[in-house]
């Protein structure tokens, strides 16, 4: 007389909690998730190919618009993977600057995670707070390079200007109410009940199935993995950086807040030692009107506040543009992982897994 | 006092039933306003706090006139109400859409029940003990006759209450079902199982105040409260009450029970394909249904709409002026408590996060049941000892 039967659900591409156009095929048998299947694509512009139609000049602003909410880790690393293919060496101050700004780029990277992911699973107030500080972070782009959220930040061979005046001011306050304002969020979250309930053991992933799914960022640290390509490979002024790499061994979501919130304030302690010690000097270095590359191919991998982003670029021999650009995304890698952390669990844990895996869809899509 | 005649009787409902319907549709668009106000300034919105506060139109004047009226803070509290007008008139005016493959007389019935179930509940619920007025003499055909505070003082009130109260299940299950779409299915089931496991709790921890007075009538429980040792309910009850404000919230759908809507997870729940006035009703509902539990808090843990427990009252009563009306006073005091419950509402929901769909039923019966249970053997030791 009763039968059991699965019911297919489509999760996206317009859905509340999938972070942009993410599409997900659910399986549901009651409301566990019996098979769950990432679906993409919806946001592909092309951007590898657009850049190989470019000169090597003109690909930034490209990858501004792949992970919009951290478009200065992206300009970082693409411009350090062509000053690696031309063999140019940037200014002190410049690598600085960089620094200072990639790391003002991942609190809002990771604001802007903690406002979605906390809204998620229902605590609206952390996301209005996140944004109210995510806000300030936005003001210094826009005093620094005109823009609040596709910079453009960098030039191949250093910067297009200097840190425009006042700008330390801006970011000494910034760095004066910041800790107060994290542990705002960690009242509202770490020690409460509901919190820990939705988040401690949801979407396991463990060290080894990260590994072998190339998953890198705070969801890799939060496995016990202590890989952090600003460690491992340094680069911009992060040799000179004192920081530590926050690592959890639950590898649980709890796990992932506790690691993000963590790197939050080593961050914040960068950026302190970047306006402490910025050296004095020119910002650019000494580079050809047009580029023609020597080195054949270059591959050049930076952190971004999501994991590892890699720029791999082909030069031609005598091209103005690079013949071909591959990216390697993050957010796309991470995203294989969503199965193996939704599967067998309620709908309500797909919600916390795509929240807790950071996902900009612009980059998973390019 | 003049017995009433059966048309009188018929006109004085009429005209209670108008008062009560006036007063949900005045509360409920309030709470609206002061849900926007009270997260506006717990989340630090902008827009809540802040719109109209320009230099256009009367609100303009306000600000830029002579006396700078916006900057007296009681009466810059209009900050925010165009948003609140706006809103009412988009409900209004939306396309009502049906999707086609609806089930059409369904889908139309559901806001109903919800909305109907809803206002219904106030017919037993007591403003005010006994008479609120009197007619005066020069009213036509009525003048001279009282006024009882509630519309039905019946004695099975707690009742009456529950059972009407339990029929708005109805309007969420047939709206998931009719909408014939999955979001709302899974958001219809969900309220079915949560709303029927959390009204034993509830019902289990609103019959301690009644083991207590020993009515089950909404205005005879205030007066006992009032007078005698149980001063309140809430003094003995306080885990009662703990209970019955949990088992409110999930019954309401609110923050962290609202499973039912969970937007994160089910886009919007049962209502996903609801939009126009349909919406509006099921809106309507909840604040409605947050109303009743206020008032049902109020009436059962709060002391219903007396003024001061312990036999207070009777101190107050002789050094207020013979022949004053002191009726007036208890409604306001009964609203004031029920808008001290709705605020915690907001409050909450300004708060914190939302349990997962099987926390929710544990919570029900692994912990609220067996508490509910204790504490009504509690009270019924207390009601034999004293």
């Amino acid at each position: 007389m009763f039968k059991n039967e699965e019911m297919e659900i489509n999760l996206g591409p317009q859905h509340p909690s999938t972070h942009g156009v993410l599409r997900v095929k659910l399986r549901l048998d009651g409301e566990t998730i019996t098979h769950c299947k990432p679906v993409i694509g919806y946001l592909h512009r092309g951007v590898e190919k657009i850049c190989e139609n470019q000169t090597f000049f003109q690909g930034q602003v490209w990858t501004d618009r792949m992970d919009y909410c951290s478009a200065v880790a992206n300009n970082l690393g693409w411009a350090e993977a062509n000053e690696k293919l031309f063999g140019i060496t940037v200014p002190r101050r410049a690598q600085y600057i960089r620094t200072l700004l990639n790391e003002f780029n991942r609190l809002a990277s990771h604001l802007i995670w903690l406002a979605t992911h906390a809204l998620d699973i229902g605590a609206m107030t952390v996301f209005l707070y996140a944004f109210r500080e995510r806000e300030d972070i936005l003001d210094m782009n826009e005093a620094f390079c005109g823009s609040r959220l596709t910079t453009t930040a960098f030039r191949i061979g250093g910067l297009r200007e200097d840190l425009p005046p006042g700008f330390e001011k801006m970011a000494r306050k910034f760095l004066a109410k910041f800790p107060t304002c994290l542990e705002e969020y960690e009242n509202l979250l770490s020690e409460n009940r509901i919190w820990k309930k939705r988040t401690v053991g949801v979407a396991m992933l463990s060290a080894e199935d990260a590994i072998a799914l190339g998953v890198t960022g705070p969801v890799l640290r939060a496995a016990g993995v202590p890989y952090d390509i600003r460690k491992a490979f340094p680069y911009a002024a992060y040799a000179e950086m004192d920081f530590e790499v926050p690592t959890q061994t639950a590898a649980d979501t709890y796990a992932r807040y506790l690691v993000r919130m963590a790197e939050m304030r080593q961050s914040a302690r960068i950026i302190q030692q970047c306006l402490d010690g910025m050296p004095e000097g020119p910002v650019m270095a000494k580079i050809p009107k047009i580029l023609k590359p020597e080195v054949n191919e270059v591959y050049h991998a930076t952190e971004a506040p999501k994991g590892e982003i890699g720029y791999y670029l082909v030069g031609e021999k005598g091209s103005t543009n690079p013949y071909r650009f591959h990216v390697r995304a993050p957010g796309f890698i991470n995203l294989q992982s969503l199965p193996k952390m939704a599967e067998g669990g309620l709908i309500a844990d797909i919600v916390a897994a795509i929240g807790t895996l950071d996902i900009v869809l612009g980059e998973i899509d390019r | 006092m003049p017995t009433p005649t059966l048309l009188q009787s018929i006109a004085i409902t009429l005209i209670q039933c108008v008062l009560v319907v006036i007063f949900v549709f005045v509360v409920v668009p309030l709470t609206v306003f002061a849900e926007r106000k009270v997260l506006g300034h717990l989340q630090q919105r902008l827009g809540s706090t802040r719109v109209a506060s320009g230099h256009i139109g009367v609100t303009g004047w306000m600000n830029r006139g002579m006396w700078k009226w916006g900057r007296i803070p009681v009466l810059s509290y209009w900050r925010g109400i165009p948003g609140l007008v706006a809103d009412v008139l988009k409900l209004i005016l939306k396309e009502d859409i049906i999707p086609a493959k609806a089930d059409k007389f369904v889908f139309f019935i559901a806001p109903a029940i919800s909305m109907v179930s809803a206002v219904v509940v106030f017919a037993a619920i007591s403003f005010v003990p006994g008479t609120f007025f009197i007619f005066p003499s020069w009213f036509p055909g009525l003048a001279g006759l009282p006024v009882s505070g509630g519309i039905a003082d019946i004695n099975v009130g707690l009742l009456w209450i529950l059972g009407v109260a339990s029929v708005g299940v109805y309007g969420i299950v047939l709206a998931g079902w009719a909408s014939n779409s999955k979001y709302p299915l899974l958001g219809g089931l969900r309220s079915a199982a949560q709303m029927v496991s959390y009204e034993v709790p509830l019902a289990i921890s609103l019959l301690a105040p009644v083991v207590l007075t020993g009515s089950l009538n909404f205005s005879e429980m205030a007066q006992r409260m009032a007078t005698g040792t149980s001063a309140w309910g809430l003094v003995p009850q306080v885990f009662g009450f703990l209970i019955y404000l949990t088992c409110g919230f999930a019954e309401t759908n609110r923050l962290p029970f609202d499973m039912p809507e969970a937007e994160n997870e089910l886009v919007a729940g049962f209502h996903t394909e609801y939009s126009g006035m349909k919406f509006g009703f099921f809106y309507l509902a909840e604040y409605i249904n947050m109303t009743v539990v206020s008032a049902l808090a109020a009436g059962f843990f709060l002391g219903g709409s007396w003024l001061l427990p312990f036999g207070l009252q009777g101190l107050v009563n002789k050094l207020l002026p013979a022949g004053a009306w002191i009726a007036g006073p208890h409604a306001i005091f009964f609203v004031a408590k029920i808008i001290f419950l709705l605020f915690t509402y907001i409050w909450v929901r300004g708060t914190i996060p939302r349990y997962r769909y099987d926390q929710v039923m544990s919570v029900a019966w692994k912990y609220l049941i067996p508490l509910a249970l204790v504490n009504l053997l509690l009270a019924a030791f207390v009601r034999c000892a004293v």
